[in-house]
């Protein structure tokens, strides 16, 4: 799979304090990667410099596999944090004029948008002015003014923020719609639902630093701990002496539904999944018997307080 | 720098602004205000104008005699006294109380005594002043006329023949130009033109210079800075919404230049036709007396065409391009490293010294367009917009007026780069600090 963003690398320093410290990942063509970080991280300068808003004191920056380029960032398609539009100016127009900065012809942009406003059912509000839209609206057209160009590359950077949960899914529907068609993303989020709805990556930061990296899967998988999710007809006894040395117990209890119970349990190491539900299903009924794989939240926190710990351990 | 980016950025400002109410509320307005100032001047000034009635008391006798048939007293030089339309005498030898000559209809009581000759004073009474203008007229007939007193008292002259020994020596200029005698001259007329011209460009940086630090501020406050200046370098985009700007500027001044001119003509069609002021009083017998005769007897017109109005027009309009881009882009720095409009007025005084100082050596150039103070300042790009137009109007080299050019663009792009680098790192500044002290550190490179 052909890289759209390479990032190798890359440091920056506000005089003494460094904000990227050798940070370095990918963004492979039409994946949607999220970037994940606590506040002061580094997210928004990391992205900054991809724009070439921010000069990166070292490290390289590849799209498309060329070197950084004005010509190349003109590609990008970039929703940040901080956004707005001009407050006395028609929609229309002013989405025309965000179009032609990214290189587009009038005509070209006005088709273009006339689609986007139609898809994301803006139509009505092309000649109406910016200060007579709602919140929700101008997020819209916001969102319609960073892909009306088709780039190659989308940073969006919190891109649901202020957005209703109805309009949230459909602008997720629109991000995956357009990796589909080629598009990468590169999304830069605090909401841990969405990136595990849309994110097939995930690069998190700390500090400056990569703490965690790789594919959602593969990275949710690896973090797993052995928890199953067991729901059950019988007695906790039962259940509890089938279990034996195969499993700790966690937690135990009545299920919504009436006369099955359920259980949290944690495999003991070198036990195998279904060596335990042969057990289980001596001893008990087993309705389901479900993997629980760690959350991205639970994944993120865990990869910040290693790190953390890692640097608060004075080396021996 | 992409001239398609930059194309799209004037475009956006100049749209916005020119299709705006206000703006066209205020392109209007001013033609309408400041032909009804003028017109509301002349007839305020017509209105104004009250008739004086003064009564002379000449009680040494100097300049009366009594009539033998009327009895009254007369002036013994009757022409020294010309009809006015808002002058009269009367002559007495004993002015009777104040509260008499005013019942009696005078306006105005002049009285002097036999020290007049030496000490050339005499007294102006009056209740309410007759204005400055009568008192002039007032002052020159009675000095003329005690002139004809002293010249009757010689035995050797007659008032004929003092009239004509009497002269005024006036000075014709001549500058020496390329080795040649050539007309010179008409400083004051000169230097007032290029002051005008001055003055005006001066006007139109100050405000439009605001006006380029309030975008930026509103751009700042809206959130849209970081999403262009990811798309046009912060350069491009600063020269793009300097020169929108300036567009927005020269729409303005030609609409009303445009409309003034329409104005004036209609007003002149109907001062003609009598509608508006004194074209009755004119149609009365008075000799009406048009400009271009007036400006002929005094040389202005003479002096007016000595200017060299092509280098004029051309260099106004490339300082105003200079000045503008380098004004502008100090503004657009000062509006980045500010949060709102307020701050940034402090911030704006500094800028604005230079302009204002060439403002007031300008005003000298109304004495005198030569002094070398003016030279030096003309070299100067802070203050060379506002000074090579009153030298221009002086008359100047034209290498002098190039190089100079060259000084202030120069400068002028030196200054939109900087402005550029601050306006990008403004972005990256979301604290409350603000000031010279950011500025610097931006010009620099440092700061988040």
């Amino acid at each position: 799979m052909s890289t759209t963003l390479q990032v190798t690398q890359l440091e920056k320093a506000y005089g003494p304090q460094k904000v990227l410290d050798g940070v370095t990942f990918d963004v492979p063509k039409g994946s949607i990667v999220g970037l994940l970080g606590p506040n002061g991280a580094g997210k928004s300068t990391l992205i900054r410099s991809i724009m070439g808003i921010v000069e990166p004191d070292a490290g390289d920056i590849r799209l498309s596999g060329r070197p950084w380029s004005r010509e190349a960032v003109q590609g990008i398609g970039y929703l940040p944090e901080e956004r707005g539009l001009y407050k006395d100016m028609r929609v229309g127009d002013q989405a025309v004029y965000f179009a032609q900065l990214k290189g587009m012809k009038k005509a070209d942009a006005t088709a273009a948008l006339r689609l986007w406003f139609d898809r994301l059912e803006v139509q009505g509000w092309w000649d109406k002015k910016v200060s007579d839209i709602s919140k929700g609206m101008a997020q819209k057209i916001q969102f319609i003014c960073t892909v009306v160009h088709r780039p190659s590359l989308l940073i969006l950077d919190e891109p649901l923020s202020g957005f209703d949960p109805i309009n949230a899914r459909r602008i997720i529907k629109e991000v995956r719609t357009l990796a589909e068609e080629g598009t990468s993303v590169l999304l830069s989020t605090h909401d841990m639902p969405s990136v595990e709805r849309l994110c097939d990556q995930v690069v998190m930061l700390d500090r400056g630093r990569v703490v965690l990296s790789g594919r959602s899967e593969s990275l949710r998988e690896s973090g797993w701990d052995g928890t199953q999710e067991v729901l059950f007809k019988g007695t906790d006894m039962a259940f509890t002496i089938a279990l034996g040395a195969l499993a700790h117990l966690d937690t135990s209890g009545p299920s919504p539904v009436a006369g099955i119970r359920k259980a949290k349990i944690r495999l003991r190491e070198g036990v195998t999944a279904s060596a335990l539900l042969s057990a289980l299903m001596q001893s008990v009924d087993i309705v389901e018997f479900i993997k629980v794989r760690p959350t991205m939240e639970s994944l993120f926190i865990g990869a910040v307080e290693r790190a953390n710990t890692t640097e608060s351990t004075p080396a021996s | 720098m992409n001239a398609g980016l930059i194309g799209a950025v004037v475009l956006r400002e100049w749209r916005t602004r020119v299709f705006k109410r206000s703006f066209l509320l205020g392109t209007l307005l001013l033609p309408i205000v400041s032909i009804g100032f003028m017109v509301g001047a002349v007839m305020l000034t017509e209105s104004s104008e009250v008739h004086n009635v003064v009564l002379v008391e000449d009680a040494p006798g100097l300049i009366t005699l009594r009539d033998a048939v009327s009895g009254q007293y007369v002036p013994r030089c009757p022409s020294c006294f010309p009809a006015r339309d808002n002058l009269s005498y009367h002559f007495t030898r004993e002015a009777p109380a104040d509260s008499i000559w005013k019942r009696q209809g005078h306006t105005v009581l002049v009285e002097y005594d036999d020290a007049v000759l030496q000490n050339h004073a005499g007294y102006l009474v009056y209740d309410k002043s007759p204005g400055a203008s009568a008192k002039r007229r007032i002052e020159r007939d009675l000095s003329r006329a005690m002139e004809h007193a002293r010249v009757l008292q010689s035995t050797v002259l007659d008032w004929s023949e003092y009239q004509r020994l009497k002269m005024e020596l006036t000075l014709v200029d001549k500058t020496i130009e390329d080795g040649q005698r050539v007309n010179g001259g008409g400083d004051e007329v000169r230097g007032t033109i290029g002051f005008m011209f001055s003055a005006l460009l001066l006007l139109v940086l100050l405000v439009y210079g605001g006006v380029i630090m309030r975008s930026v501020v509103e751009e700042k406050a809206n959130h849209v800075v970081e999403v262009l200046i990811a798309a046009v370098r912060p350069e491009a985009l600063l020269l793009g919404k300097v020169l929108g700007l300036g567009a927005v500027a020269l729409t303005q001044l030609v609409a009303w230049t445009l409309l003034s001119s329409m104005g004036f003509i209609v007003f002149q069609l109907l001062y003609d036709s009598g509608a508006v002021g004194t074209a009755a009083s004119v149609a009365a017998g008075e000799v009406p007396v048009d400009l271009l005769t007036v400006m002929g007897e005094n040389d202005v017109l003479g002096h007016l065409l000595n200017i060299n109005w092509p280098l004029m027009a051309a260099g106004s309009m490339a300082f105003f391009i200079g000045g503008y881009l380098l004004y502008g882009s100090l503004f657009a720095a000062v509006g980045s490293s500010v949060q709102s409009e307020q701050e940034g007025q402090g911030l704006t005084i500094p800028v604005t010294m230079p302009l204002l100082f060439g403002y007031l050596a300008a005003t000298m150039a109304i004495e005198n367009p030569d002094l070398p103070i003016l030279e030096w300042l003309g070299w100067f790009p802070l203050t060379s917009p506002v000074i090579m137009l009153v030298r221009i109007a002086g008359g100047v080299a034209i290498w002098e007026v190039v190089l100079s050019w060259v000084l202030l663009m120069l400068t002028a792009r030196l200054v939109l780069g900087l402005a550029g680098r601050i306006y990008r790192f403004s972005v990256l500044h979301d604290g409350s600090r603000s000031g010279w002290k950011l500025l610097v550190q931006w010009v620099r490179g440092h700061g988040k």
